[in-house]
This record gives structure tokens, sequence and C-alpha cells, in this order.
């Protein structure tokens, strides 16, 4: 039962009950003094108070259903505020945090209430802010250090005067480098895509001919583990997107079917309407990913169990990545996996 | 081939210094922004190596006035900031080439040679290097006298390789040139290529053209 509904009740059945005492007290006062010795009057009596329960019925529900209705009205229009807050607070999530909720300016009690909620909301505006700005920053404040340390060692590679297990371990660093390079440009990407300032160059994108690209490097990734690769469909659409990171999506994708599959396995891959939006849907056979971890799978370096993550190698970032390309073009991923088979990768766009 | 390396970070100047020196450039090295210009101005240099984030005048500004002046020194732009839209507005500023930061140090060497040499690029249509042949037209491949079958993909491939032919093909220049990727995917992919392309062109000849550097890209060349 909602506040107002309780409330109006509760209005409602005070002013009936406050009616009831005001009939009796009226009847009591103008009810003329009973005789003592009379029976007759006594019948008078009771015409009496029937006349005043009458009276008293024929005024008080009325007058209650009034209380009932005007009770009503009274509570939609004080509990309102509170409303609109709800709607905005539950509008309002990480990404749009600058939103705040218009004030009444009135001064009551709701007025104020919003106003403390905006001021919260300002501060976890400037808390995520300051965290996207820290991430920002680090991934810059790297990039030099990296920079010099990977020039430093391809350097003494160069040097021919080293010795074989010299040459060994700054190889072996180099690769490590490497992958700090790759975890360093993805972190730096989705900061700024967090901080809304990636701009994406918008064209008119002929979808079928980047997925049929992208099943080509698929066959060539697949080829070592003798991993069988179909083409289902591939109808054509176009969306309007960023070529080049709707290209490092479904590469990211292809990659991850192949990298997350089983020798002599399958991938599927295929382009279609549906329900006026392009879908794309890479099935890879595997050892799938287990349901309890599946809503993580887009979070930033997070890793399924270490039964089979440890030797992918991976910077942990690219399905975070493809997540935000895809939201970026308004469009949904999806995942979806029968354990110790299949893993499902769906992406809807939206057609141009 | 003289080149002018502007970079303020002073380790990072010295291994590029080193390295270009080891390729046989003469490398002058300024730290800052107004120094790359009057340098550049004074002094016709083959290349320039410029970093975007200067002291002082920053490396875009330095490329607007050696633009605005008429100087078309080739200019390879470093950028630690990787801004999305920086390559371009990098290219429209009038830079030849944009590396970003952290480089491969071969990468940064390759593209180098490539921006020095840009004039003198092998424009004609019949590629050759030892035996092997590439017509350009008909995108038809050959060593001796046994033709080779190759995708489309294969063949920018191998035309890329040809006509950088002797030169230190980094793992990004080929993903660029070849996929038009200008982000690093992560993948294996250019190795897996370059492995199938070794297989249609050098497995059953001699002697071996298509030479791994490793951990640096691909080299073409005739090693006889």
């Amino acid at each position: 039962m909602t506040i107002r509904t309780r409330l109006t009740l509760w209005y409602a059945g005070i002013m009936f009950v406050s009616l009831l005492i005001m009939g009796v007290l009226v009847y009591h006062e103008f009810a003329p003094e009973p005789h003592a010795d009379g029976g007759q009057k006594v019948s008078e009596d009771e015409g009496d108070l029937r006349e005043v329960l009458r009276i008293i019925f024929w005024c008080g529900v009325p007058a209650g259903l009034l209380a009932l209705g005007g009770g009503w009205w009274i509570m939609r229009k004080a509990l309102a505020p509170v409303a609109t807050l709800t709607q905005t607070a539950a509008r309002i999530n990480e990404s749009n945090l600058s939103q705040r909720i218009s004030r009444t300016q009135n001064g009551d009690e709701f007025d104020r209430l919003t106003e403390v909620f905006n001021s919260m909301l300002a501060r976890l505006d400037e808390s995520f802010a300051r965290i996207r700005e820290f991430t920002l920053h680090a991934s810059h404040e790297l990039k030099t250090p990296l920079t010099v340390l990977r020039g430093e060692t391809e350097t003494a590679l160069r040097d021919e005067n080293i010795s074989a297990t010299e040459r060994e371990r700054a190889n072996s660093q180099l690769e490590e480098l490497r992958r700090l390079t790759q975890i360093v440009d993805g972190l730096t990407l989705l900061a700024k895509a967090d901080a809304g300032q990636v701009a994406l160059n918008l064209e008119s994108v002929h979808l079928a001919e980047l997925v049929r690209d992208s099943f080509a490097d698929l066959q060539i990734l697949a080829e070592p583990q003798q991993i069988k690769v179909e083409l289902a469909a591939c109808e054509e659409i176009s969306v309007r997107g960023d070529r080049h990171r709707l290209r490092q999506l479904l590469l990211n994708l292809a990659d991850n079917a192949v990298k997350y599959n089983q020798p002599k396995g399958q991938v599927t891959m295929s382009l279609r309407r549906a329900d006026g939006l392009a879908e794309i849907k890479i099935t890879n056979t595997g050892a799938g990913i287990p349901p309890e971890i599946l809503p993580r799978v887009f979070d930033r370096f997070f890793r399924g169990d270490s039964a089979h993550g440890n030797e992918i190698e991976g910077c942990g970032l690219g399905l975070s990545i493809a997540q935000w390309i895809v939201s970026a073009h308004s469009g949904k991923i999806q995942i979806a996996s029968v354990s110790s088979q299949s893993t499902i990768v769906t992406v809807h766009l939206p057609t141009a | 081939m003289r080149v002018l390396v502007v970079e303020d970070e002073k380790k990072t100047a010295a291994f590029v210094r080193k390295a270009l020196q080891a390729e046989s450039f003469a490398v002058d090295v300024v730290h800052n922004g107004d120094d790359a210009l009057a340098a550049a101005l004074a002094t016709p240099f083959d290349g320039i190596v410029l970093d975007i984030m200067l002291p002082g005048r920053d490396g875009i500004s330095v490329l607007k006035q050696l633009r605005a002046r008429k100087n078309s020194t080739p200019v390879l732009l470093l950028s630690a900031r990787g801004e999305v839209n920086e390559r371009v507005e990098g290219l429209n500023a009038g830079a030849d080439d944009y590396l970003p930061k952290p480089f491969e140090l071969s990468e940064l060497v390759a593209r180098v040679r490539a921006l020095t040499r840009r004039g003198g690029e092998n424009k004609s249509t019949t590629l050759r290097v030892a035996d092997l042949m590439l017509d350009t037209l008909t995108h038809k491949a050959q060593r001796g006298s046994a033709s080779i079958e190759l995708t489309a993909r294969e063949y920018r491939l191998l035309e890329f390789l040809m006509r950088s032919a002797g030169r230190l093909c980094g793992r990004m220049m080929i993903l660029e040139k070849v996929w038009d990727y200008n982000f690093d995917p992560g993948t294996n992919l250019v190795d897996v290529y370059v492995r199938r392309l070794r297989e249609k062109i050098d497995a059953s000849f001699e002697p071996k053209l298509l030479h791994t550097v490793r951990g640096s890209g691909y080299v073409l060349k005739d090693s006889a």
C-alpha cells in the first residue's frame, strides 16, 4: 500500500469518526431531558434518535466520501515531488551523474530534500570524475617510462655483442613490455570513453563488408588450431558507425572465439536482420562460461576461472572495449553460454 | 641522410638518436619547440621526428609554422596523448606519418626510413626480389617459373613487403598499410598471415626471402 493510499484512508477515517462524535454531541445537546414518568416520551425520543441517526448518516457518508476524494487529491499534490524524485533518481546511473532534479524553490520539506539529494549527486559526480581523471592521468604518466623501457630494451637487443642469456632475457622483457603497452593503451581508451572524450567518426558503414573482412581474418586465426569456421549468414546491412571501431569490435570478438576454443572446435559467425536491428552472432565451441561469472565478463580486467584463463594472453580489457564500442553505437551486446559446450556472443546495432 | 629529432624526454631522445645513427643517419637532437622550428628552418633535413607534447611551442604548432613557410620536410609525429583524432589532426596539419607512444624502436626506424625515401618509392608495376615477381596490375605472383595463388589480403601484404624490400617492416606498420587498422588489435594476425605467405613464396624455394626479425617485424630481402 502506498503512503498516499494509507494517508488518504486515515484522513477519511478521522473525518468520519469526528463527524460521528459531532453527531453524538449534537444529539445530546438538543435532545429533551427524559421524563421519569412518561412512557410516551420514550417513543418520541426514539423517533428523535432515529432522525438524528438518519441525518448523521446522510451527511456523514457524503462527507466521508468527500474526505476520501479530497484527501486523495491533497495527498497526490503533496507527494508529487516524491514521485518526481523517485523517477529522476531511478534514471540516474554512473553515466549521467551530471543530471539534477529540478527544484520547486518554495523552501518546503521536499524542496530541501531535493536540494540535499542534488548535492549528494554532485559529490558522487565529482568523485566519479576524479576516478576517471586519475585513470586517465595514470595511463598517460605510464606512457613515458614505458617508451623509455621499450626503447632501451630494444637498443640492448640491437647490440650484437650481448650473450645468448642476455638476449633471451631482453626478449622476454620486451614481450612483457608489449603486453603492458596494450594494457595501458586499453586503459587510456576506456578512461577517455568514460570521460566522453572519444569522438566517433560516424558514417554510413556497409556492415556486411566488415563482417566478411573479419571472417577472412577469423579463418586465418583459426587455422593453426584446426578450428572450423563458418559464415552462416551475411545479409547486406548498413549501419551508421565508426568503421575503425566496428572493425576493432569484430576482430576482437573473432579473436576471442578462437582463443577460448578447443582444438578442432568450431566458430560460426552470422549477420542478420532481426526486429529492425542488425544482429551479429558469433558462436564458438569451448569450455563455455559458468553462469555465475557471465554477468562479470565485461568487467575490466575480469578473468574467468584460472583453469583456462592463465595461459591465454591478452590485456583483460578486450570485452570491456567491445562493450564500449557497441554502446557508443547505441547497440547492445550479450553473452550467453551453454556450460562446457559453447558460448554465443550477440551484438545488436541499429541499422542506418 | 640527416634527421632532426625533437623530443623533450632526454632518455627517449637518446635511444632514438642511437638507433637512427646505427642505421647511418646523421642525427640532430633538440628538446623544445622553438629550437625545433629554428633548426628546421636553418638546415635542410631529410626528415623530422617530432614529439607533439613539448615545452613551449608544441609539435603541431611547429609543424604548422613549417608548412606555412613552405618547408616540406617529411615529418613523423610522435605522441603520448594517444588521442583518437590526433592522427587525423596531425596529418591535416601536414604531417607525413604518426606514431603513438610507446612505440617499438624498430617501428620508428622503419618509418623514418620510409619517410626519407618517400620520393624514391618503387613505383613500377612489376616488383621483383630475387626470382620472386609480383605484377601489381594483374595481381599475379610468380617465383621462378611457378605461379603463386594469393588471396586479396595476401596480395596486399606481399605488395607492401616487396615495395619496402630490404627494409624492416614493423607489425603496426603492416597492420596500418595492409589492414588499414590504426589500433593494435592485440592478436597475432600479422604473424599468422606472414606464416601463410611464407608457405606460398618460400617453403619450396631457395633462397628464403621473407625473414623474421624477432620482436620487431619482418623483412623481405634477397639474403644472397
